[in-house]
This record gives structure tokens, C-alpha cells and sequence, in this order.
């Protein structure tokens, strides 16, 4: 009952926004998490690491994450989450919200 | 020669169990405490249809516990038809053998154990219905022979005082007494004086004070403490591509937290965008707590209850251009007529669900649990017999390509369904799936039909974080399907939609994205509400709305 | 980063961790310390399978009010119910010494230095006590937290800031007993033993933890200024307590004792007159102190405006 990690890389499909500074947001409250994403040199690609309790949901992660990261054009980011069973909808609220902070 | 026929047996019948019950019955229609069990036994016969008044609210709890205490050697094989069972006594007449079917509309807290009594044997179900439906059959064929009831006050002749929570009781009453049934009532207090009559005394035969008020459940009281982000971002999409877009007026709230979040948005975002004397000006509606900041910032010109609401009695009083209120000040609900409303007056109902299926269909069933409808599926319907226009009906009508398949070039409305839900409830849980919850309950508590809270072709709405899908402008199922994947989310049933088909759907106005309809979710903030917290509330009423101890953090 | 102007209109009930810090010092000054970005773990947490934070649930860090540099320790109830375990523990402690060592540090190079411009601790509580995944390491960080206050003690002040969703429970109710001066809004609760312990050892009838009014007249802000346990009532708004903070902030710390409730033979001896009145006066609830302090009526005051009833509300005496 160790926790499960999970790890990929994705590309967006236009990649061309470059985060200027690391932004973390979130909190690991019950049903939600917390979220780094930090500028890293990947070659226009985007990293993920998930951190989470649950396990068996890797294909939803991947789709959750690949869409934020196309629609947001995302290039050269390390994202790292700490989950406590967000539903999938939470997560792309919580990634989007991260995202707004950095242009904040 | 014709036979001589008895046309009164059933007044015959009364009077002899009257005449058995007379000497625990003392002026004034009084009954002591000690005598609530002989009583029953000596009115209740075997085989007798018994309703023990209930809801979602008040509850006969001293008699419908007493009822527990007979000798199932006398009284047994009862048909309890009543609103709701959500008592564990409501359950344990069956348990002991007392009952053995049930009629009912409302399941509550005990859900689970009608689900295992039915698979037992212990309970032979007849029938889940809607309030209203229910209603109807108490003037048909389910028309109680003893009902066992409640009020606030009794005076010394035996009328009534059933106040604030009116509610079923003018219904049950009516449909036992006037076919010879007996009517007995618990009361909290006997008085010199009532208020005001709400039942009169000849139509009851038997009042006792119980040791201990009735309960009453707070239902519809939402903390908007715990409305969150997500249920903002639904409520701003419902008013702006709902509420605005028709201008409805006539509304009912179902119960649950986006609701309460669309109420506490009316103040604030709902008047940057100019909906006030556009939208939410009648209502069919319990009094809400989180009413009070739309009332108090002139929104409602008229609210009708289907019941009381804990801790609501001063500010309603004080409100009586809104609420309807007897002559003695307090409110008058009435579940039968509120129900009524809404079934024949309404524009729209909008309201949350469990589970939906890849049509449309909702349930607020679980695989074990026989939870029962309520008063939902009489309002989230469309209303076959209204017969008056106004603009949001006519609209939502014109709006449905199939309508003239069946009546050709005849105008006719719809009412407004909603069905607002993300896509991911608590735990996790899918909000849609391919298959109700509801057919494994069907089968698991042998029931003729999975329970649908709303069916489908009635759902005009469906709103969740991905967006709103206008069901009404599909003009068929095959659309109607694509719509309901296109605001599906990371479900199983939204991952199956394709993105072109989402697209074309966009652009023919059948699913708007918040960006669609110009919302920014992060926009979507706590800082919208116009009450935060339970103490907000109360500063709002002036102090009049007095909330339950349970609600209170202060 | 959020806004800081806006944070300060927010709730401080509803501000998390971070946002509270952030918002209790003045704009842009604001420095964590072991902050996310560090990855600062439990590993016990890992071991156990459970959810981890990257900043194991407190915020630390340093900014200033003024002159003074404020250290500033805020735990998050919405992970795990702010329960203290190591890490998180360990950044408490070492907050504080810091601010001990910054402290003297300023007065060695400076001994005419204003007490304006030295530092003042202040911690927002968000907690149930020990994290049970780490009993001892949690038990241990709390009585670390204390031993740090002893060494704060007479050289930096130690404020406690209780107004979040958890309150201050368990062994943190301790912990905040024993800082020099309590600064609550009337969201705040502040405790030993929590309202479902006491139910499930005592039984409902004695305690009906599912009473929120029964709860809050007991453990609440209101009831805790009536008793002196805690000093200062103010607004649930990040500002307000700000603004309390603030005020603070103009004291040397020499006069921090005023407020202080435990640590003096005078102390004790007033602790002791409050049980001997407990004892005497068998109270069955809260109101009953309040009727014993001259509040005529209780209830009544119990349901004002928290601004009226900072007006109107009568202080227990012993």
C-alpha cells in the first residue's frame, strides 16, 4: 500500500507557451490536490509526475493532463501533482488555475 | 325480490370501533399518553389501509411509534400508505409483522431497509409514487382508513393548529375523514386558543399531546459554507444560458448545493448581468435559507411551500408579501397545492441527480436502496394538461425540432427541465454511466420498473462543468446522445465523444462551453456569493432567521 | 501568487494556509521558508500509502510588519486536518528559533535597537493535534513547539491566530495555551479534547457533538473572550486579524506577559480560582458563565453582531 507514482511525457500539438517562473497552487484537501509546474528544458515536451493514493486511473490521468496541455499549448514544462482522489474535473480546474496564476 | 343492501357499512363500521375506542377518548377528544396503544388497537382492524403522516419534513413520530406497540396477534397485515417512511418505526410495523404492504412516495434514511425487507418477504411494495400521484390514489383506491397525523396545537374542542408545516396534512385528512375514515392527531401543546384553525375539530376524532414535540428535519437548509467553485461555475452557466437566455420566471429549486449557489449568485452576478425582475420572480419553493439575499435585494415577488423550514417562522412572518401567511401571521404550506404548482404552473424545475444515462434518463436510485421520488418527477416533467402560455414555455417549445411529428403545425410550450450535476460526484462516482443503478434496485427489490426521477424526453437541460447541452434542440435521440457525451467530461460515456461532432454541435447552439456562453471558470470564485457563511444569512434577515442548532457556528 | 489587496477583504476562515501567511504581513514581503518548491515530505505518510503535501501541511516563513520582521507558522486543515507530524513539526520548531536567534542576533549588533524592529512570531493554528500516521514524531513536535516558546520567552513574542474550519484542537490546544497572547474570530475554536471525542467517550447526552451551536458556545471565540483564553476578538477577515497583529506588533515584548495565561506563581493561582468556580458553580453550559460574568442575556449576545457583542460583552473575573 505504498503510494502510486505515475509518470509520461506528452507534447502539445502546437507547443509554444513557455512558463516565465515555477507556480505551485492547491491544496491536498480530501477529493482535491496540489500542483507544481515549473519551466524545464524537454525540448518543447511536457513531463508529468502524479503522486497519488489511488491507483488504476493512469489512461484518465494521461487524457486529463494531454488535453490541458494542448489547449493550454504548453512547451518546456515539468508538472508535478500531489493527489488525494480528485475527480477529473477537479484536476483540470485546479491545472488551469495554476496556469492563470502565472500570468497573474 | 331484490335483497335489502346496506349503503352505509362503512359509517357502521366507524361508529363500532368508535363505540370500542369511546372510553379512552376524554372531552375535548383528548386521549392520555398511556391510553395511544389501546386506542389503536381498539379503531386499527386487520388488514386496515393506515397512513402515519411523514415527509421529508414533519413526522407523526409519537404515533407512528405507538402504532409499533399493538399486538400484531390483533393488528396485522396492515397497508400503510403514506408519503415517506423515514422513520425506523416507519419499518419496524413491518418487522413485527404489523404491516405487510406498503404504498409509499419517499424513502429517506430507511431507503435500505425497504430494499431488504422487499427481498425478505417482509414487505410486499405496492407502489413508488410521486407526492401528487400518491395524493391522487388516497381519493381512489388507497384511501386510508385510519390516519394517523400531526399539528403544532390542538384546542379544547380538538381543532387544529398545524401552522408553518401545514404541509400533507389537509390532504390525508380530507381524502380519510370524508370517506368515514378516523383521524387521530399528535399534538405538541393543547391550548385555550390556536392561532388559527387549520384542520377543524369534527373533522378529527382523537387528539394527544405527545411527550416530545414532533421531529423536523431541516432539509432544505444549505450551509453556503460548503458551496463550492465548481457549483458557482455551474450556477453562473445556469443563469446565464438558462435563466437569462428564457427569461423564466416561475421556478422550482430542487434541493442540493447548486441551487443554493444559483440563489446566493442572484444579488451578485445575476444583477451585473440584468436578470432582476427578468427571471426567479415566482417560485414554488420551500423557504430557503439561502432565499433570504435574493428576497431581501427585491428579486421574488411570491414564494409558495410545499412545508416549513426550520428556523424560517420569524422571517417569513416578516415577509408576508412573499410568502403566504394566515391571518395569525405564520405561513401555510400546503404540499398538495405547492405540488399542483408545480406541475401545471411552473416554467422550469432545475435540480441535481445521481446518475444519467447515455439518453438522458436520471436516477437518484443505488443499487440497494429503494429512495423513492418525492415531488421531483411532477416537476421535472412536462405538464401534458397546461393549457396557458408565457415566453420561456412558448420558447423552450418552438426550440424542439420534433414537435410538429406529432401535432403538425401546431404551436405548443415546454417546460423547462434541468438537470444540473458535474461529472464526477462524491468519490469519484461517474455522474454518468451506461446503465442506471436503478435496473440493478429494480431487480434486487423485484420492482416492476427501474425508478427514473425524470425521464429523458422530459430533460430539456443538462449542465455540467464542460458545459451546457440544449436536450431541446436535438432533433433526435442520435443528437440528443452526442450532446449528452459532449458535456460528459473524463466519464466513459464522454471520452466516446468525437471532437468534430462536439464542434458541429457548438456551432448549432446545442452545446455551449462556458467559453461558448463567455464565462471564465476561474472567474468562478467564492467571492460571487452573496452569503458565505450560516451568520451572513442571519445578518441579511435583520436577525429573524434563527437557524438550527446544527448549523450554527458562532 | 494571490493578490495580496484582495486577500486582505477575504475571510480568514476561508483563506488557506498560504493565503493567510501571505496576508498577515505587509504586501510583497513575504518569504517562505521549506516552502513547496523544497519538497519537504513525510515519509511516513509515503510508507503508508497515504495523500502527501509538498510542504507537509504548514507554511513557513518570514516577512514584515513595519519595522518588524514577522516569522510566521500557518497550518492547513484541509490536509489531513492540519495533524501535526514530523516535517511539519520540525518547520514549526525551527521557525521559531530562528526567530530567537534572529532576535538576538539584531540585539548583539544593535543593543538600542527599537522593539518595533524585533521579531514577533505568529502562528495561524489549523489543527486536530498529533498526526496518528506519526504518533510519536507528531507528540514529539509538540512538546518541541513548547520547548521552543520556553526559549522565545521574554525575547520574541508568540501570537496566536485561531479563526479557520478545524480550530485548534488536542495537543495544539496546548501549544496555543502556552503562547503569549491569543487573537481569535468568532469563527475560531479552540480546545483540548474535540467535540466527537467528548461524545464518543462521554455519551450525547453529555456532549452532542453534531450540535454546532452547543459546540461553538463552548469552544468558540465568543465564549473564549467571555473566559480571557483568548485575548482579542476580531472580524473573520484576513485584515482584521492583520490589523490585531499589527497593534501587537508597536508592544516590547516585556509586555507581552499581560496577556499571557499560564507561567507565573500569579498565573496559577487564578487557574485554580476558575476551577474552584467551576466547582461551585457546576455550570451546564457555556451561558451559565457568561450569566456568572454579568451578561444579563446570554443568548441574546450569543447571536449579535460580533461588533456588538465586543461592545456589550462582560469579561469573567476571577
Amino acid at each position: 500500500m505504498a503510494l502510486n507514482t505515475l509518470e509520461f511525457d506528452c507534447k502539445a500539438e502546437a507547443a509554444s507557451v513557455r512558463l516565465a517562473a515555477p507556480v505551485h497552487y492547491g491544496v491536498v484537501g480530501s477529493g482535491d490536490l496540489e500542483v507544481i509546474l515549473e519551466p524545464c528544458d524537454l525540448g518543447g515536451g511536457v513531463k508529468v509526475k502524479v503522486t497519488t493514493p489511488i491507483s488504476g486511473f493512469d489512461a484518465v490521468w494521461r487524457k486529463v493532463v494531454e488535453t490541458f496541455v494542448n489547449r493550454a499549448r504548453l512547451a518546456d514544462v515539468a508538472i508535478d501533482i500531489n493527489d488525494n482522489n480528485a475527480s477529473p474535473a477537479v484536476v483540470s480546474m485546479r491545472l488551469q488555475q495554476a496556469l492563470a496564476e502565472t500570468a497573474a | 325480490m331484490k335483497a335489502e343492501r346496506q349503503w352505509n357499512t362503512l359509517e357502521r363500521d366507524t361508529a363500532q370501533r368508535m363505540e370500542a375506542a369511546a372510553r379512552f377518548i376524554g372531552p375535548g377528544k383528548q386521549v392520555k399518553v398511556e391510553d395511544v396503544v389501546p386506542l389503536l388497537e381498539a379503531v386499527v382492524r386487520p388488514g386496515d389501509k393506515v397512513n402515519v403522516e411523514g415527509n421529508n419534513q414533519k413526522q407523526a413520530d409519537f404515533l407512528a411509534e405507538a402504532l409499533c406497540k399493538v399486538d400484531p396477534a390483533k393488528i396485522h397485515d396492515l397497508h400503510m400508505v403514506q408519503s415517506s417512511v423515514p422513520l425506523a418505526a416507519h419499518l419496524d410495523v413491518f418487522e413485527k409483522g404489523i404491516a405487510k404492504k406498503l404504498d409509499f412516495a419517499f424513502g429517506g434514511p430507511q431507503s435500505g431497509r425497504v430494499a431488504k425487507f422487499i427481498r425478505e418477504g417482509k414487505l410486499e411494495l405496492g407502489a413508488i409514487h410521486t407526492y401528487l400521484e400518491l395524493f391522487g390514489r388516497y381519493c381512489l383506491d388507497l384511501t386510508p382508513r385510519v390516519s394517523l397525523i400531526c399539528a403544532y396545537e390542538a384546542d379544547r374542542e380538538g381543532n387544529l393548529y398545524t401552522g408553518f408545516n401545514t404541509e400533507d396534512t389537509p390532504v390525508i385528512v380530507e381524502a380519510t375523514k370524508f370517506r368515514k375514515g378516523i383521524v387521530i392527531a399528535q399534538v405538541n401543546k393543547i391550548v385555550d386558543k390556536l392561532p388559527r384553525v387549520d384542520i377543524p375539530a369534527d373533522w378529527i376524532d382523537a387528539v394527544v399531546q405527545s411527550p416530545k414535540p414532533f421531529f423536523i428535519e431541516p432539509l432544505f437548509t444549505r450551509d453556503p459554507g460548503l458551496v463550492t467553485e465548481r457549483h458557482i461555475l455551474l450556477a453562473m452557466m445556469c443563469l446565464k444560458g438558462i435563466y437569462g437566455e428564457y427569461g423564466v420566471k416561475r421556478i422550482n429549486h430542487g434541493i442540493g448545493f447548486l441551487t443554493s449557489a444559483i440563489e446566493l449568485l442572484l444579488p451578485t452576478y445575476g444583477e451585473e448581468l440584468g436578470l432582476k425582475g427578468k427571471t426567479c420572480t415566482q417560485m414554488v419553493l420551500n423557504p430557503h435559507p439561502t432565499m433570504i439575499p435574493a428576497i431581501e435585494s427585491g428579486w421574488v415577488e411570491a414564494i409558495y411551500c410545499f412545508g416549513g423550514e426550520l428556523g424560517m417562522e420569524d422571517y417569513v412572518r416578516a415577509r408576508s408579501d412573499v410568502f403566504f401567511t394566515g391571518p395569525d401571521g405564520s405561513l401555510r404550506s400546503n404540499r398538495a397545492l405547492a405540488q399542483t404548482a408545480g406541475h401545471y404552473a411552473l416554467d422550469m424545475f432545475i435540480g441535481s441527480t445521481l446518475q444519467i444515462d447515455q439518453y438522458g434518463n436520471s436516477s437518484t436510485a443505488t443499487a440497494n436502496r429503494v429512495a423513492g421520488f418525492g415531488g421531483a418527477p411532477n416537476m421535472g416533467c412536462d405538464a401534458k394538461g397546461r393549457r396557458h402560455s408565457t415566453d420561456s414555455w412558448l420558447k423552450c417549445g418552438r426550440e424542439v425540432p420534433s414537435m410538429n411529428e406529432l401535432i403538425g403545425d401546431m404551436p405548443r410550450g415546454k417546460r423547462l427541465v434541468v438537470q444540473g450535476m458535474e461529472t464526477f460526484g462524491e468519490g469519484r462516482a461517474p455522474a454518468f454511466v451506461d446503465r442506471l443503478d436503478a435496473w440493478k434496485l429494480a431487480e434486487n427489490a423485484k420492482l416492476d420498473l427501474p425508478p427514473v426521477m425524470i425521464y429523458g424526453d422530459d430533460v430539456t437541460h443538462l449542465v455540467t462543468e464542460e458545459g451546457i447541452a440544449y436536450l431541446n434542440r436535438c432533433a433526435n435521440l442520435d443528437t440528443r446522445m452526442a450532446a449528452i457525451r459532449a458535456v460528459a467530461g473524463y466519464t466513459e460515456i464522454g471520452l466516446r465523444a468525437k471532437p468534430e461532432e462536439t464542434k458541429r454541435l457548438r456551432d448549432d447552439g446545442i452545446v455551449k462551453t462556458p467559453e461558448d456562453l463567455g464565462i471564465d471558470p476561474d472567474t468562478a470564485t467564492r467571492d460571487r456569493l452573496a452569503a458565505r457563511n450560516m451568520r451572513d444569512l442571519v445578518d441579511w434577515s435583520g436577525g429573524l432567521y434563527n437557524p438550527p442548532a446544527r448549523f450554527r457556528n458562532w | 501568487m494571490p493578490n495580496w489587496s484582495k486577500l486582505q477583504t477575504r475571510s480568514f476562515l476561508e483563506s488557506s494556509a498560504r493565503e493567510r501567511a501571505l496576508g498577515l504581513v505587509d504586501e510583497g514581503t513575504f518569504t517562505e521558508l521549506a516552502g513547496p518548491f523544497d519538497r519537504m515530505s513525510s515519509p511516513h505518510l509515503v510508507a503508508l500509502g497515504e495523500a502527501v503535501e509538498f510542504d507537509d501541511g504548514v507554511v513557513t516563513g518570514v516577512g514584515r510588519i513595519g519595522k518588524r520582521p514577522v516569522f510566521v507558522i500557518s497550518q492547513e486543515g484541509r490536509f489531513i486536518g492540519g495533524a501535526v507530524g514530523e516535517v511539519g513539526g520540525a518547520k514549526m520548531v525551527t521557525t521559531i528559533d530562528l526567530a530567537v536567534a534572529f532576535a538576538e542576533e539584531l540585539r548583539a549588533a544593535n543593543p538600542k535597537i527599537a522593539a518595533d524592529e524585533l521579531p514577533l512570531v505568529a502562528i495561524s493554528f489549523e489543527t486536530g493535534g498529533v498526526r496518528l500516521h506519526e504518533s510519536n514524531a507528531g507528540l514529539l513536535a509538540h512538546a518541541e513547539v513548547m520547548d521552543a516558546f520556553q526559549r522565545a520567552r521574554g525575547k520574541v513574542p508568540v501570537v496566536a491566530l485561531i479563526g479557520s474550519r478545524i480550530g485548534c484542537f488536542g495537543g495544539m490546544g496546548f501549544v496555543a495555551a502556552a503562547t503569549d497572547v491569543i487573537v481569535m474570530s468568532e469563527f475560531g475554536r479552540l480546545g483540548l479534547t474535540g467535540p466527537e471525542v467528548i461524545e464518543e467517550e462521554m455519551g450525547k447526552d453529555e456532549f452532542d457533538a453534531s450540535n454546532r451551536a452547543l459546540v461553538y458556545r463552548t469552544t468558540g471565540g465568543r465564549h473564549k473572550y467571555i473566559m480571557g483564553d483568548c485575548n482579542f476578538l476580531v472580524d473573520d477577515r484576513v485584515a482584521a486579524f492583520r490589523a490585531q497583529v499589527a497593534e501587537l506588533c508597536r508592544l516590547p515584548v516585556a509586555d507581552f506577559e499581560q496577556f499571557r495565561r499560564i507561567g507565573s506563581a500569579a498565573l496559577v493561582e487564578k487557574q485554580m480560582r476558575l476551577v474552584a468556580l467551576a466547582a461551585e458553580m457546576q455550570p451546564k453550559d457555556a451561558y451559565d458563565v457568561w450569566r456568572r460574568a454579568g451578561n444579563n442575556d446570554p443568548a441574546g449576545l450569543g447571536d449579535a453582531p460580533v461588533d456588538d457583542f465586543r461592545k456589550q460583552a462582560q469579561r469573567l473575573s476571577v
